[in-house]
């Protein structure tokens, strides 16, 4: 073997052992160099201004100092905003779960009914998913006007999607052998899904069910931004009238109700698994 | 010979693929009540065709399968799946649904023949309970009723799926391969039941075996398959080691 070819392949003049070539080591000086580009246009994109931050701080102080105390005594005006916070998720998630279940198993290859389903079904979950909540919630407002109900419906729709291809996916890991031994007894197809499917994928269902649950308290807080309703729109009023105890409270109820539903989820989670 | 009516009769089977290929050509034999007869073959030999014809899966494009009587091969939809139902299956895995109980595993057996909107959302047909019960008690298994079918062993995992094929009432058993991933031990189990519902309870059972020591212990036929054609059906007794080699030798799958 000469040494051009063993070269090329990246072996040494003995055939066995891997040596860096050339060519390889330009490779990645090039991919450094690629890197090094991205990074770089994404910083002067951003207008990023590392002196900013310096100044920013004593502005933050300012805001700081005149955010506290929070203004724990406008707690029962807020509590009706945040139970709508966290209604709108449990309403979205229930719904979603209603409406993704019949939608995955149109969009799993071993269930689907036929592939243009499928392709059509796949389509409209890439959609329901792909554009974020917020643009969901802005058209629902636009829609149905503002308030939490534009808030339910975004979450809805976006969840989902997630939930379609997630349960898709689910399906499609399923032993399709109890379907079959099912079928075989002659059972009809709802028999077979409701007696085969369903328990087979209940515990994943329910997982999913719950992780989604807690995503989407994180995303009916933000909703309200746009004015779809709950403690996100108190929060975006607060701010408007600069009373900024009263945003340093809903800040911390915020916290509260994200970190609160991550364990209440995290802890059902591992029961049902 | 037997003079009672067979339940499972071939007659001059034949399958070409429309790629073909010869799977199967001018198959018959019977199996009659309170047989148990054994097909033999190797991989490609047309086995699995001859399985899925007889399941009604597949359609045969020469002769015929009548179940009971009734021919199959003529038959769809509907008319086919009440047909068919006079054939149990036994899977090579026990398909169970392992979250449920080993008797809800049991009575889904029984969903065909009652199609209403209480079972198609998940419900049980409590009436059938007791009938689910029975058929556990003749595998041997009624103490495992209640706990999950996750928790049983592999035979007796293929026991309960035995349950479940009886617990649709059928007249005839169709194993294909139902020790296949079985230990030595639970093998001899599942052959000894399925023996004993041929002899005790006058089905007809065909199996599909790959280990011709059991199905010469355990057949009352042998059946043995090369290449699509039927090499030689008869007792145990009367089918030499040599023939039953000569299934397996020298074989290219297509």
């Amino acid at each position: 073997m000469n040494s051009e070819t063993s070269a090329v392949i990246g072996l040494d003049a003995s055939g066995t052992k891997p040596v860096m070539t050339r060519f390889r080591f330009l490779l990645r000086i090039g991919i450094l160099v690629l890197l090094a580009l991205l990074l770089a246009q994404a910083i002067y994109v951003v207008q990023a201004r590392p002196q900013d931050i310096i100044t920013g701080v004593s502005g933050m102080k300012d805001l700081i100092s005149r955010a506290m105390p929070p203004d724990f005594a406008d707690v029962p005006n807020e509590l009706w905003p945040a139970l709508e916070t966290i209604d709108i998720a449990i309403f979205g998630t229930f719904f979603a779960v209603i409406l993704a279940l019949p939608l995955a198993v149109l969009a799993a290859h071993n269930t689907t009914p036929a592939k243009p389903v499928y392709y059509i079904v796949r389509m409209l979950i890439a959609v329901f998913r792909s554009v974020p909540d917020l643009v969901w919630a802005l058209l629902f407002v636009t829609a149905v006007g503002l308030g939490p109900f534009a808030g339910a419906l975004a979450i809805t729709i976006n969840s989902m999607g997630m939930l379609g291809r997630l349960l898709a996916e689910v399906i499609e890991d399923m032993d399709m052998g109890p379907m079959d031994a099912l079928a075989s007894t002659g059972a009809g197809r709802l028999q077979v899904f409701s007696h085969a499917v369903v328990p087979s994928v209940l515990p994943s269902l329910m997982g999913i069910t719950l992780y989604q649950l807690d995503a989407n308290i994180r995303s009916s807080v933000v909703l309200g931004f746009v004015g779809a309703g709950g403690i996100g729109f108190q929060l975006l009023t607060a701010m408007n009238l600069f009373q900024y105890p009263d945003v340093a409270l809903l800040i911390i109820m915020m916290f509260a109700i994200v970190i609160g539903a991550e364990r209440m989820s995290a802890a059902l989670r591992k029961r049902v698994a | 010979m037997n003079t009672a009516q067979p339940l499972i009769e071939v007659q001059n089977l034949g399958m070409r693929y429309l790629t073909g290929r010869q799977a199967l050509q001018g198959a018959s034999f019977a199996v009659h009540p309170g047989e148990l007869a054994v097909i033999l073959g190797a991989n490609g030999s047309g086995k699995s065709t001859m399985m899925r014809i007889i399941a009604g899966m597949a359609k045969p494009t020469d002769g015929y399968v009548k179940l009971a009587g009734q021919d199959i091969t003529t038959m769809d939809g509907r008319q086919l799946r009440q047909a068919r139902m006079a054939l149990g299956m036994v899977f090579q895995h026990a398909n169970l649904i392992k979250r449920r109980s080993v008797i809800a595993n049991v009575v889904c057996g029984t969903l065909g023949r009652h199609r209403n909107v209480f079972t198609a959302f998940g419900g049980l047909p409590a009436d059938e309970f007791g009938h689910g019960m029975r058929c556990l008690e003749q595998v041997g298994l009624t103490k495992f009723a209640y706990q999950r079918a996750s928790t049983l062993s592999g035979g007796q995992a293929q026991r309960a799926s035995i349950a479940r094929a009886l617990a649709q009432r059928p007249r005839a058993l169709l194993a294909d391969e139902p020790v296949a991933s079985l230990d030595p031990e639970a093998a001899e189990e599942v052959m000894r039941l399925l023996r004993r519902l041929a002899k005790e309870d006058g089905m007809a059972v065909l199996a599909v075996l790959h280990q011709p020591d059991l199905a010469r212990r355990y057949g009352d036929r042998l059946l043995g398959l090369r290449k699509g054609i039927i090499a030689f059906a008869d007792t145990p007794a009367n089918v030499s080691n040599g023939e039953i080699d000569s299934l397996y030798e020298g074989f290219n799958p297509a």
